[in-house]
């Protein structure tokens, strides 16, 4: 069951369309896995609707709409079929997974490995925040860290475990620099996870690791 | 009578006047979807597209941008009205869908210079279903209090589960566990006490 979830102030920002893409993609699947939050999310849409379209607004005749619409109501219309969910999968390391509808654009993302982990980049492009799939094979561990900036994970297989406890998929986790952890999957699991600074290794030897966390990051 | 009096008590509470027009609109949408009226698809326009406008000047600051969002998105809505659909919600609420949408990506495109139009996989346009709240709300405090019943002393979890979950009577549950009846209540009382303190905490 899932015990994580975004908290509300982000389903607004999400439902208003103003967060990144990288955490819009997180919140999107956290609510196709969780009916939940997806009713709070309807919710909350629909208050927005009724809010930006409350003003009463006439036409103005200085805005040439008329020729606006006229143009419009010449476009044919095509049946629209209804669009189905193409399930879209991915085989990481002979493991096969099917990706939420907002990742499935990304199905053919180039991976590349270190150790246990394998790890795929989605080319958003938000400057500093960076958005991966990762794939943490099983009974694997990773050491204790902190975060620079701040880390979401949204588990999408598998589950795994850390100091606070233990995630399942759809679980929505947002880990900051005051949170210290060494996450440990049995099983192995696939994440989906966005950070906007590299992971930062504080223990003995596992030092010698920071440069996993720029891998990770 | 009963229902001449909830008649005038419905009177009392005066919609919002925006309220009122939303079945009209809705009406619009379909006869868009159903037969491509172009009357109708007037009344959308001239309700939806000025405020569209003022949406567009709020996220882009530019006259011609705004202008650009109010063709999109009455474009979109003339050539998918099929899939709008009343039973999942308002025809206002899905043409904010589409504005929001195509602004997303308007402002994915501006600012990160990406045209990769990600928004139809954020919020899919067939399915922003009215809320269901009342049976999720359900299911979820009904997910906590199972989780809450774990961490009861035996006793009091035995009791709660007996007379919630397995719904017995008080009586019976005495019979069942051989103690007197005062106990079952007294254990119950302590039971749900310490579970509403729970489901307190986690509602904050």
């Amino acid at each position: 069951m899932i015990k994580h979830h975004p908290e509300s102030t982000m389903i607004q920002a999400f439902t208003a369309g103003e967060l990144p893409a990288s955490l819009s993609i997180a919140v999107s699947i956290h609510l196709e896995l969780c009916p939940h939050c997806k009713a709070i999310a309807a919710k909350m849409t629909q208050a927005l609707a009724d809010e930006e379209f409350n003003e009463e607004l006439e036409l103005s005749s200085n805005d040439d709409f008329s020729a606006m619409m006229a143009n419009i109501t010449a476009e044919p219309v095509i049946p629209q079929p209804e669009p189905k969910n193409v399930a879209s999968e991915i085989e990481v390391e002979e493991k096969t997974y099917t990706l939420p509808r907002a990742l499935s654009r990304f199905a053919d993302s180039k991976w590349s490995g270190l150790g246990n982990i394998q790890r795929a980049r989605l080319p958003l492009e938000e400057g500093e925040v960076h958005a991966s799939l990762l794939q943490i094979g099983e009974d694997s561990a990773i050491p204790h860290h902190t975060h620079k900036g701040y880390e979401l994970t949204l588990l999408l297989d598998g589950y795994f475990e850390d100091e606070s406890g233990r995630y399942e998929k759809g679980d929505f986790i947002i880990l900051n620099g005051e949170h210290q952890h060494s996450p440990y999957t049995a099983e192995g699991c696939l994440c989906y996870t966005v950070s906007n600074a590299p992971l930062h290794f504080t223990s003995g030897v596992s030092k010698l690791l920071n440069p996993i966390g720029r891998f990770l990051y | 009578m009963y229902q001449t009096s909830q008649l005038a008590d419905a009177n009392i509470k005066k919609p919002d006047p925006n309220l009122d027009i939303q079945p009209e609109l809705n009406q619009y949408l379909l006869a868009v979807a159903s037969d491509q009226d172009k009357a109708a698809f007037a009344k959308l326009f001239a309700f939806f597209a000025p405020k569209i406008k003022a949406f567009g000047l709020k996220q882009f600051r530019q006259e011609a941008l705004a202008m650009d969002l109010v063709q999109e998105t009455m474009s979109l809505v003339w050539r998918k009205a099929q899939l709008y659909s009343p039973e999942k919600g308002k025809a206002s609420t899905w043409i904010f869908t589409i504005m929001r949408n195509y602004s997303f990506d308007m402002l994915r495109k501006i600012q990160h210079n990406k045209e990769d139009n990600l928004s139809d996989d954020l919020w899919p346009l067939y399915e922003e279903a009215e809320p269901e709240s009342d049976h999720d709300d359900d299911h979820l405090m009904r997910a906590q209090l199972i989780q809450g019943l774990e961490t009861l002393p035996p006793k009091q979890k035995e009791v709660v589960e007996a007379i919630y979950l397995k719904e017995m009577t008080h009586q019976e549950l005495a019979e069942h566990l051989k103690v007197p009846l005062g106990t079952i209540k007294s254990r119950l009382r302590l039971g749900l006490e310490k579970l509403k303190e729970q489901m307190e905490q986690h509602n904050d």
